[in-house]
């Protein structure tokens, strides 16, 4: 567990992928993708079972121990109208049953918007980019929001951290700037792109089952 | 029956060679083989020339449809061997018509082929495969009597090779009597090249012309004294070559690399401007149409020298060459002949290559190539077995086409070599990856790719049938970015990781321009001519290729000779002084001896280890070495290696002496601690990313593609970390390691070489500088760090590699995976 201030509020940041927002019990989400291994296999790309329970088990363990009332999707929740498999809705609708007390919202992202809303029965708000919260504007794409610290996901956010002697690693992470921030895509079959970020950027990666500065 | 064919001979001026008609004569009694000898020396006739005199005695008014197929490797040669196919048919007074299909094929023509079939079609095994796929695939090529797979050594040692002996099966099944020939350079394990074409069938071996005199010698400076000791660009040579070029009115300059070939040609320009025009250059990343301007100025005689890679290699016949180059070690003794009867390319004419060494060590290289020349000591190319990406898109290829029944393709399949072990297991998993996603108890409702229906496999949706005929194929391709100047004239591809490294207004060198990248836009990079003087060649990848096991063996024992005196060859005696200042400093090596030298400099205490086995045998080994000594004592080693040794180095000072009497060097738990030592995942994963293409796992896509397809889009790696995590067990990964213990270890000829070394006497020198031997290895370029420490602690001591002074935007790199 990690802590960091962004836009003036203490955030925990998750080696789940996720961030923790205690002051208003808010987790903090971007990228599910649910239904992404769903929509391969439905063009002939055998990919194997268990994405979908990564990702519902590791929401589960972000969640817990924090007593959460309300959990924000930034964009690109479901991965394509393709991947809207029963067994995958079946999977996520269960925990949804399970977890009746939490307020779910989901930003839209550009996913999201081929893929449609999620169905209504899983009492998901959903809401267009740039919904204020607190000091922040949640928003999926990256880019500055007047009047709010524009809190993202869309990029999958990784950087190359370097060792003396030529070795590298490839490492998800979180990206904060001075007017955006970005969390790393949570969905177990996603991948990352690499990122620049400038001098002064709070940069933490996640390491197996640590969240570190950089 | 062959008259008409001795007749026309005679008309053309041309005699017979025994062994054209040995190949005729056995055709035409029903036979099939593989004809063996060097380029440019009739092969091409004596496989052709039998079905058209059985055609001829047949007495064929009109052409009939396909009787004969006509396989290449290479899309650049199909169209000169159908031309000449053509000549001779007609020559022959034969009412045949030639075709050519491959990918290059416009569609206009590809259906006019399909209305009217030609006679004779020229194509590669992708095409092939690709009709295969087609439902009228039987209808097609059910009628075919020969097929004849030219090049077929290039085939034979990967997976586009048993693509050809899977649509052999395909078209014995149809047509049991079909007879099949390959054209082959001569190679070390020709029976097995046979066995492999002809699933076992009997055959014969003939071997074609074999008088073709070649001289092999190589180009001494005069200031030997001087010559660097290191060094992978080696214009130390320059002179010489321009030298060289000036005694010779063609001349083949062959590198190893395209970035070197990028470099010779700048400098040979740099050194005599007044041969602008005359000399090109040619490498595989090159716009098709300035290949083609070369290939024709070559074949003309209208240029002085062409500096090119190994897409020169093969094929296409340059009878004004009278002189090949060699740029660095020749590695092989295969691609040396192969690369010497570039020049002299007649029956009759002499073959003349001359080595040009880069650093110093190259020198004896190039003699031990030699040696082995002479004694025909050949390198194998050996086959790939059991590919079981390949069996699953082969198993949609003919589901997609005839559609099939499952013990059928099943016995089909095991009648190749390549397929004759498989087990019932692996075909069942093969069968239900493609029919159920997955192993048969895990049911995945939204996966049908192929269905079965009433016991007949076949392809139901044409989405998915048009996607696995645009990805049929072993090739894998890397995402390349075309590089074009404002005014339209194309230059041909870079890799798209270069270009991401570069910003508008870098300038780099790239077919024989300097260019300055103005902007990338749509994998196009827009580049004018530069105004800064270009320094960056663009590093492919790939090309590295290892000193063969030959060449290898062959430098050893040219060592043993030099220390008796035996080794009298001018290149010897270029680098003697360099052999005596290792000899005093050090030692050179006997062939039952192991050297390990030690030193200590700034940056620590260094271990060199000379077995002589070539850098990818190197590789593994001083993986396994350092994880050995790691096991014994706690230590981090940094490890360079080449193709004569490596070099293990510590900052802390540790002593190789005592674990080498203690078994350092044991065959014994190898291929475990191999696997160990090495991050063999991380391998496996890279590996991984031709599986995946093969295996129909990723799709390489297509222009104007819906968006749909982009969400079913992933990296390799991305794939290989899914199958890890949730389908461990899958074949196919075992599949990534096993090609990753073969290929890029050499796993095999690792473990004969710890044999060979566990019964050498092992002589450890203490030396107070790197010697001549040693000095390569500190330049050797690649480090790589055995590190056993925790991610996250080696994450704190890592330094975050961002660019501080990079402007606001948010670059995401062009490795980047697709997140869309």
């Amino acid at each position: 567990m990690t802590e960091c201030v962004v836009a003036g509020e203490r955030l925990v940041l998750l080696a789940q992928r996720a961030a923790w927002w205690p002051a208003r019990e808010t987790l903090f989400v971007a990228d599910f993708h649910l239904g992404k291994a769903a929509s391969f296999r439905r063009a002939g790309i055998a990919l194997p079972a268990g994405t979908t329970t990564e990702n519902v088990e590791r929401l589960e363990r972000a969640l817990e121990a924090r007593a959460a009332a309300h959990l924000v999707f930034l964009g690109d929740f479901l991965h394509s109208a393709e991947g809207r498999a029963p067994a995958t809705l079946e999977r996520f609708a269960r925990w949804r049953a399970a977890r009746p007390g939490l307020a779910i919202t989901l930003v839209r992202g550009n996913h999201d918007d081929r893929a449609g809303d999620p169905p209504a029965e899983w009492d998901i708000r959903c809401v267009n980019p740039g919904e204020a919260l607190g000091p922040f504007a949640l928003v999926h794409e990256p880019a500055p929001v007047r009047g709010g610290y524009a809190l993202a996901g869309h990029v999958h956010p990784a950087v190359r951290l370097a060792e003396r002697g030529g070795q590298s690693l490839r490492l998800p992470c979180f990206w904060f700037g001075p007017r955006v921030g970005v969390l790393p895509s949570f969905g177990a079959f996603t991948g990352s792109a690499l990122v620049r970020p400038r001098a002064g950027d709070q940069v933490f990666v996640v390491a197996d089952d640590e969240v570190i500065r950089v | 029956m062959t008259g008409p064919v001795e007749r026309w001979f005679e008309a053309c001026g041309w005699r017979a060679f025994a062994f054209q008609r040995e190949v005729w004569e056995a055709y035409l009694a029903g036979e099939s083989g593989l004809v063996h000898s060097a380029t440019g020396t009739g092969k091409t006739l004596a496989a052709f020339l039998g079905p058209a005199a059985e055609a001829l005695a047949q007495g064929e008014r009109e052409s009939p449809s396909l009787r004969v197929l006509w396989i290449t490797p290479m899309r650049a040669l199909a169209g000169d061997t159908a031309q000449s196919l053509a000549k001779a048919a007609e020559g022959l007074g034969l009412a045949w018509t030639v075709g050519l299909r491959t990918g290059d094929t416009p569609a206009a023509e590809r259906a006019r082929q399909a209305k009217r079939p030609p006679s004779v079609l020229v194509t590669t095994p992708e095409s092939l495969a690709l009709m295969l796929s087609q439902a009228e695939a039987r209808e097609r090529l059910g009628g075919v009597r020969a097929v004849i797979v030219d090049e077929w050594h290039e085939l034979l040692g990967n997976k586009r090779g048993v693509q050809v002996e899977l649509s052999l099966a395909r078209l014995r099944r149809w047509n049991p009597a079909l007879r099949t020939w390959g054209l082959s350079a001569t190679l070390g394990n020709l029976d097995e090249a046979l066995e492999r074409l002809l699933a076992g069938g009997p055959g014969r071996v003939v071997r074609g012309v074999s008088d073709k005199p070649v001289v092999i010698d190589t180009l001494i400076p005069e200031d030997v004294e001087r010559f660097p000791w290191a060094g992978h660009l080696g214009l130390a040579m320059l002179p010489e070559v321009v030298a060289a070029l000036e005694a010779s009115p063609s001349t083949l300059v062959f590198t190893n690399t395209r970035s070197q070939a990028e470099i010779w040609y700048q400098a040979l320009l740099e050194a005599r401007p007044d041969w602008a025009g005359v000399v090109a250059l040619h490498h595989g990343s090159l716009d098709a149409e300035a290949r083609a301007w070369v290939e024709a100025g070559l074949k003309e005689g209208r240029l002085k020298a062409v500096v090119a890679t190994s897409s020169l290699d093969l094929g296409v016949d340059f009878s004004p060459v009278e002189r090949v180059l060699q740029i660095g070690s020749p590695k092989g003794v295969a691609r040396l002949l192969q690369r010497a009867g570039r020049s002299g390319h007649a029956p009759g004419r002499t073959s003349r290559v001359s080595c040009v060494p880069s650093h110093a060590l190259e020198f004896v290289e190039a003699a031990a190539a030699r040696r082995a020349a002479q004694a025909g000591r050949i390198e194998s190319r050996r086959p790939v077995e059991k590919p079981l990406d390949l069996l699953t898109q082969h198993l949609v290829t003919i589901a997609a086409g005839d559609g099939f029944v499952e013990e059928d393709l099943k016995a089909e399949v095991r009648s190749t070599r390549a397929f004759r072990d498989l087990t019932d297991a692996e075909w069942r998993w093969a069968l239900d990856f493609v029919t159920r996603g997955g192993e048969s108890l895990k049911a995945y409702p939204e996966y049908r790719k192929v269905e079965e229906v009433d016991g007949w496999h076949v392809v139901r949706d044409a989405d998915i049938a048009r996607r696995h005929r645009m990805s049929v194929g072993t090739i894998v391709s890397d995402a390349s970015v075309e590089v074009r100047y404002f005014n339209g004239k194309r230059l041909g591809h870079v890799e798209e990781s270069f270009v991401a490294w570069l910003s508008p207004g870098d300038s780099f060198v790239f077919a024989g321009h300097a260019v300055e990248l103005f902007r990338l836009e749509n994998m196009v990079a827009l580049v004018r001519p530069a105004r800064a003087r270009a320094s960056t060649v663009p590093r492919w990848q790939g090309g590295r290729s290892p000193l063969s096991n030959e060449v290898a063996e062959s430098v050893r024992e040219l060592l043993e000779a030099h220390l008796e005196g035996r080794a009298a060859e001018p290149e010897m005696r270029a680098v003697e002084r360099l052999l005596r200042l290792q000899r005093s400093w050090s030692r050179i090596p006997r062939r039952h001896e192991l050297l390990v030298e030690q030193c200590e400099t700034r940056e620590g205490h260094h271990a060199f280890f000379y077995p002589f086995e070539g850098r990818h045998v190197h590789v593994g080994m001083s993986a396994l070495l350092a994880w050995r000594l790691a096991r014994a004592r706690p230590a981090s080693f940094s490890m360079a290696f080449n193709d004569y040794g490596f070099e293990l180095l510590s900052r802390e000072p540790f002593e190789p002496g005592p674990a080498l009497r203690e078994g350092l060097l044991s065959p014994e738990n190898l291929l475990d601690d191999v696997l160990a030592s090495l991050n063999a995942a991380e391998l496996s994963k890279r590996q991984f990313r031709e599986i995946a293409r093969v295996a129909g796992l990723v799709f390489q896509g297509y222009p104007g593609q819906p968006r749909t397809a982009r969400q079913v889009q992933a990296t390799s790696g991305l794939l290989y970390e899914v199958f890890a995590r949730w389908d461990a067990g899958n074949p196919l990964l075992a599949q990534a390691e096993r090609e990753v213990l073969e290929r890029e270890l050499e796993f095999s000829r690792l473990a004969a070489a710890m044999r060979r070394l566990g019964n050498a006497s092992v002589v450890l020198r203490r030396t107070r500088q790197p010697t001549p031997f040693a000095f390569p290895l500190m330049v050797a370029r690649l480090r790589e760090k055995l590190s056993s420490e925790k991610l996250a602690d080696r994450v704190r001591r890592m330094q975050l590699e961002y660019d501080r002074e990079a402007d606001e935007a948010m670059a995401s790199d062009a490795q980047a995976e697709l997140f869309e």
